[in-house]
């Protein structure tokens, strides 16, 4: 009798704390962060005003204005379009690059750890003080770079300063920085994924290339899916390098969302237009984060299905 | 103690002795370079406190924001003489160049009291102003009980005083009567050629004249020079930085212009008429034809380094940018040598525009009076002199400085040419620039077209009136169309 | 891996080298650099013979730079000091109160779970100048601008999201059976918490606190704006070697070495744990 009710109790202060304790432990994080809220918003009121820092009294709200005028603004187009463009290809090219480093350093053993901590070195170097390397590395003159591709024949290969392959060098300059961050995710994941399978497929002599395709890449979908999340988001807001190598130009080719949106503010101090286009920017990684997060917490549900 | 030498230095403060003199006789006198400048020091100290309450504000204390540049070396080097005079507590924040204007607008967009005054550029305060961030110094320097009667407003040189002064109406004539002073002019920096004379003497080429032949000058070099030596170094970079140097003093000697004002104050794009399309020519050809290779992304350093490194046998560029880069560790250091420039044949003399590096006071200082003791001090003649003679406080913004002998000596003998391409250039040199807020729109633009044309993504003519075309709009959204 | 054919051997070697040169160049670059002056890293063509100098590393760490118009004060060092103390505290705040909210997610299922975290993640992809406009006013205001407090807080944007879905991913994996005997054992949630999930967590969190680490020591941009030239961390006071008298690379790449040096050894000390820690979302049955 006396263990029955103890029991019972024991039971229902279970339950009780098991409703609200999640909520415990997760709201101080979600409070600390709530406080970015407020200037968010601030932020979304600031981008349906006519808003100069340097004509203060012509301040007003014009509603959907600043929106309506990126319409026909061509310039806005090509920065949405070059933003995309820009993280479609630094993400994919680093995303293979990343795996493909990752499944030649799968094996573990202190070489290929040493390797994989070395390889980390460029995503600590700050991308602000990498870019101005890079510049250097790039000059025509000093430009170590530039004198090792003069010996292979480039010799009047631009880097950053012509707009047919700027792009290509800050790509380039991406990809040095932050393949490791992908690469190292990947790494881990490819350690962790269970043995059995592999050698099942080894005993019944299955191609190399049918093992990967249909059972390494499937099981590794999860971590891949959190890598290009989280390189996606940084991508589509790049600023650093592109800043620092090239401000944008020559001409339009550059003018990322972010340098569009720091030169609006910064300089031009049109705050109306910088905060439009910044929330624009925000509903487009909004987008792309829900996608990537269904996706994840599907595969997430498959795969405790399937163990 | 020293009571001759005090009855010397105290001669030269009084105007009896020039300075030649005085040092001259300081040495005689067997004091130490040392000795002798606490000595002048002191006695400075006390000359300017004669006849001025300079302790008003002692115990108060001024915060400063600087940018990492020679002349907040300079000024931080004389600081202490500042502390004693006045009794005032200065700190400062000092921030890279980099990111220097960055930081200010952050602080006074967030109406910061944190700072009180702070160092700008005359372009900025086209925002800084309007937007209520500044205060106009007019209020403080024309109020004889707060500036010292030997402050000297009238010492500074015109063009230069000019063009910190805007009444705020969007194409305001600089220095008009009603004008605001929005902050005072510090140093500045004059847009001429400076030279490598042993590539030039290599090359055997002279220094050119005008445009033409400055084009034809660099494509020689260009091709004369070897080891990789290119002709002639401008900026290139997507900015206003670009247009304002060599670009833009060489288009205003033309009598070209940014923008029209209209009577009824209304502004529209001037840059397409067929002498300016002429001019963006030529431009375009030189740094096709003997520019750096990756000119589109030469900000001031890029231009600066490969000048003192040697990579580029001219530039037409800041006058300071090639002062810095004859001196230093610079391999090119002491080969240089400057030159005025008038880009059009037909001028009589060069219409330099300028830079000028200011002190403006924050409209949030919390003391403002205090911080007006500081911006007289730093802005006043003796550490003027200080700054000149012995730090990199050029080029000084009064004419007085300009008259120092020691100072002329200093430059004549390190820095061939430039007290002369100073005198010759200091009449025309002022902003030929039109004051308006959508400065910093217009000018990155230009830029980027720019660097469209020297790509040959777009013929200069229809580059220039698609860029005329662009601004048009974006004045007529702003109201100023 | 027996089955490797020596042909395939050599190409794996082959791609290795390729990825570690293409990678490590700059880098070795970087170092080169930084035992030179401009005066041999300014040359045409580029070289690799000099003879090294100590002279800039010399400058940043006794704050004394030696230039044509006399000795300079440059503050590097305190910039390197404001950067482990904001990445530190930063990371150490973002562990505190990004694991329990990940073991919240991982564990339980609950009302508005998916939301919270997700919201949690949105404040990872809003661009920071976006909130750095009305941020700096709301700072002036609340009287944290130029507080470390106030720049910690704020740091949370890059740690906070980094932690709590890697962390999160990890506890997803990790069976809950063992908690729940040791539950059933009579222990508190906390005692399990403590006892079994993180010690079995230990590794993940280790890598996520590196990585958050790693993005918090390179942002300069929240610091810039909200606080005063005396807390600014290292990315700024190697900037600072941009002059207007010429930039300084031989101090820029030793401000680079130095900059990175806490970085890597950290990196190396948790070698272990960054390669098995970050196996999120694994499935071990």
């Amino acid at each position: 009798m006396a263990s029955v009710t103890h029991s019972s109790a024991r039971r229902s202060r279970f339950r009780i704390s098991k409703r609200v304790l999640p909520y415990v432990l997760s709201l101080p994080a979600l409070l600390v962060c709530i406080g970015i809220l407020i200037p968010f918003f601030t932020a979304v009121i600031y981008s349906f005003q006519r808003y100069r820092l340097s004509q203060p009294w012509a301040r007003q709200f014009n509603w959907g204005d600043n929106y309506l005028n990126f319409f026909t603004d061509p310039g806005f187009w090509n920065t949405l379009k070059i933003s995309l463009l820009y993280a479609g290809v630094t993400v994919t090219l680093e995303l293979l690059l990343g795996l493909g480093i990752a499944l030649l350093l799968q094996r573990r053993s202190t070489v290929n750890n040493f390797i994989s901590i070395m390889l980390l070195l460029p995503l600590m170097t700050a991308p602000a003080l990498a870019a101005l390397m890079w510049k250097l590395m790039t000059n025509p003159g000093f430009g170590i770079l530039s004198y090792l591709a003069s010996l292979i024949g480039l010799e009047n290969f631009r880097w950053a300063s012509s707009p047919d392959t700027a792009l290509l060098t800050v790509v380039l300059v991406d990809i040095w920085v932050y393949t490791p961050f992908i690469m190292i995710l990947l790494l881990a994941g490819l350690r962790s994924l269970p043995t059995q399978p592999f050698e099942a497929a080894a005993l019944d002599g299955v191609p190399r290339s049918f093992v990967f395709f249909r059972i390494t890449l499937p099981m590794l979908t999860p971590y891949i899916l959190t890598a290009t999340l989280f390189r996606l988001l940084d991508s589509i807001q790049q600023f650093d390098i592109i800043y620092a190598m090239t401000q944008g130009g020559p001409g339009d080719t550059l003018t990322v969302f972010q340098v569009e949106a720091y030169l609006n503010f910064f300089q031009s101090t049109n705050v109306g237009r910088s905060a439009a286009l910044l929330i624009i920017l925000w509903a487009i990684t909004y987008i792309l984060s829900n996608i990537f997060i269904k996706n994840w917490l599907r595969l997430r549900e498959r795969a405790r299905g399937e163990a | 103690m020293y009571e001759k030498e005090k009855d010397l230095i105290g001669a030269f403060l009084r105007g009896e002795v020039d300075r030649r003199g005085l040092l001259k006789g300081l040495g005689a006198a067997g004091l130490t370079a040392g000795t002798a400048g606490t000595l002048f020091n002191m006695m400075s100290t006390q000359a300017l406190a004669a006849d001025f309450d300079w302790k008003a504000h002692s115990g108060k204390s001024l915060k400063l924001l600087l940018n990492k540049h020679p002349y907040a070396d300079a000024m931080i080097a004389n600081l202490q003489a500042f502390k004693d005079l006045t009794g005032i507590e200065v700190t400062y924040d000092v921030f890279p160049e980099d990111v220097y204007f960055d930081k200010v607008t952050a602080a006074l967009s967030s109406g910061s009291s944190e700072y009180d005054a702070f160092m700008t550029g005359a372009y900025m305060t086209w925002t800084y102003g309007p937007a209520g961030w500044i205060t106009d110094l007019n209020e403080w320097i024309k109020d004889p009980s707060k500036t010292n009667p030997q402050y000297g407003w009238d010492d500074f040189l015109p063009g230069v005083k000019a063009s910190c002064a805007w009444n705020g109406q969007p194409g305001g004539a600089l220095g008009s009567e009603d004008a605001k002073q929005w902050c005072i002019p510090w140093g500045y920096e004059q847009n001429n050629l400076s030279y490598n004379q042993e590539m030039f003497e290599k090359a055997g080429a002279s220094v050119p004249k005008n445009l033409d032949e400055l084009v034809a000058t660099a494509a020689k070099l260009n091709k004369d020079v070897g080891g990789g030596v290119y002709g002639i170094g401008v900026r290139g970079s997507r900015s206003w930085a670009t247009i304002h140097p060599g670009f833009l003093s060489g288009y205003a000697n033309f009598g070209q212009k940014d923008l029209n004002v209209s009577e009824d104050g209304k502004l529209s794009a001037a840059m397409n008429t067929a002498e300016s399309k002429s001019f963006h020519a030529k431009w375009v050809q030189m740094i096709q034809e003997s520019g750096p290779k990756d000119w589109s992304t030469y900000t001031w350093y890029q231009v600066g380094t490969d000048l003192g490194a040697g990579a580029s046998a001219m530039i037409y560029d800041a006058d300071i940018l090639g002062y810095f880069m004859n001196g230093g560790d610079n391999k090119m250091a002491g080969k240089l040598a400057y030159a005025p420039f008038a880009a059009n044949p037909e001028a009589k003399a060069p219409t330099p525009n300028i830079w000028i590096w200011s002190l403006a006071m924050s409209n949030f200082a919390k003391d403002k009076d205090a911080t007006w003791y500081f911006l007289q001090w730093a802005s006043g003649l003796e550490h003027a002199i200080f700054g000149a003679t012995k730090m990199d406080f050029v080029n000084p913004v009064r004419a007085s400085v300009w008259k120092d002998e020691i100072f002329r000596e200093r430059l004549n003998k390190s820095y061939p040419g430039y007290v002369e391409m100073h005198d010759v250039s200091a009449p025309g040199a002022k902003i030929h620039f039109t004051a308006q807020p959508l400065f910093f729109d217009l000018t990155t633009e230009w830029a980027a077209t720019l660097q469209k044309m020297v790509a040959k993504e777009v013929p200069v003519d229809e580059g220039l009136d698609r860029l005329a075309e662009s601004i048009n709009r974006q004045l007529a959204e702003a109201g100023l169309g | 891996m027996e089955t490797t054919s020596p042909v395939e051997r050599l190409l794996r070697g082959v791609a290795l080298t390729l990825v570690v040169v293409f990678f490590m160049f700059p880098i070795v670059w970087i170092f080169l650099m930084s035992f030179q002056t401009n005066e041999t890293i300014l040359r045409i063509p580029p070289s690799v013979v000099f003879s090294p100098t100590l002279e800039n590393y010399a400058a940043l760490i006794t704050g004394k730079l030696q230039t044509a118009s006399g000795t300079l004060d440059i503050a590097f060092m305190r910039n390197l000091g404001n950067s482990v103390l904001l990445s530190v505290a930063s990371v150490a705040v973002a562990l505190l109160l990004g694991v329990p909210a990940a073991y919240a997610f991982a564990r339980h299922k609950f009302k508005g779970s998916e939301d919270i975290a997700f919201t949690l993640l949105s404040f990872r992809f809003a661009p920071p100048l976006l909130v750095l406009l009305p941020l700096t006013q709301y700072f002036q205001w609340l009287g944290l601008s130029n507080t470390y407090f106030g720049l910690i807080w704020i740091y949370q944007l890059i740690c906070l999201p980094l932690i709590l879905w890697i962390v999160r991913g990890y506890f997803e994996d990790i069976s809950a059976d063992v908690e729940y005997a040791y539950r059933i054992a009579g222990h508190s949630w906390f005692s399990t918490f403590r006892k079994i999930a993180l010690p079995l967590a230990g590794p993940g969190i280790a890598a996520a606190g590196l990585l958050a680490f790693i993005f918090a020591w390179n942002n300069f941009v929240f610091a810039l704006v909200l606080a005063s030239a005396d807390k600014q961390p290292v990315t700024v006071g190697a900037l600072a070697f941009v002059t207007a008298s010429g930039i300084q690379y031989g101090q820029i790449a030793a401000a680079i070495v130095l900059s990175i040096t806490p970085t890597l050894a950290l990196a190396l000390y948790a070698q272990r744990y960054l390669v098995e820690g970050l196996s999120l979302g694994a499935v071990k049955g």
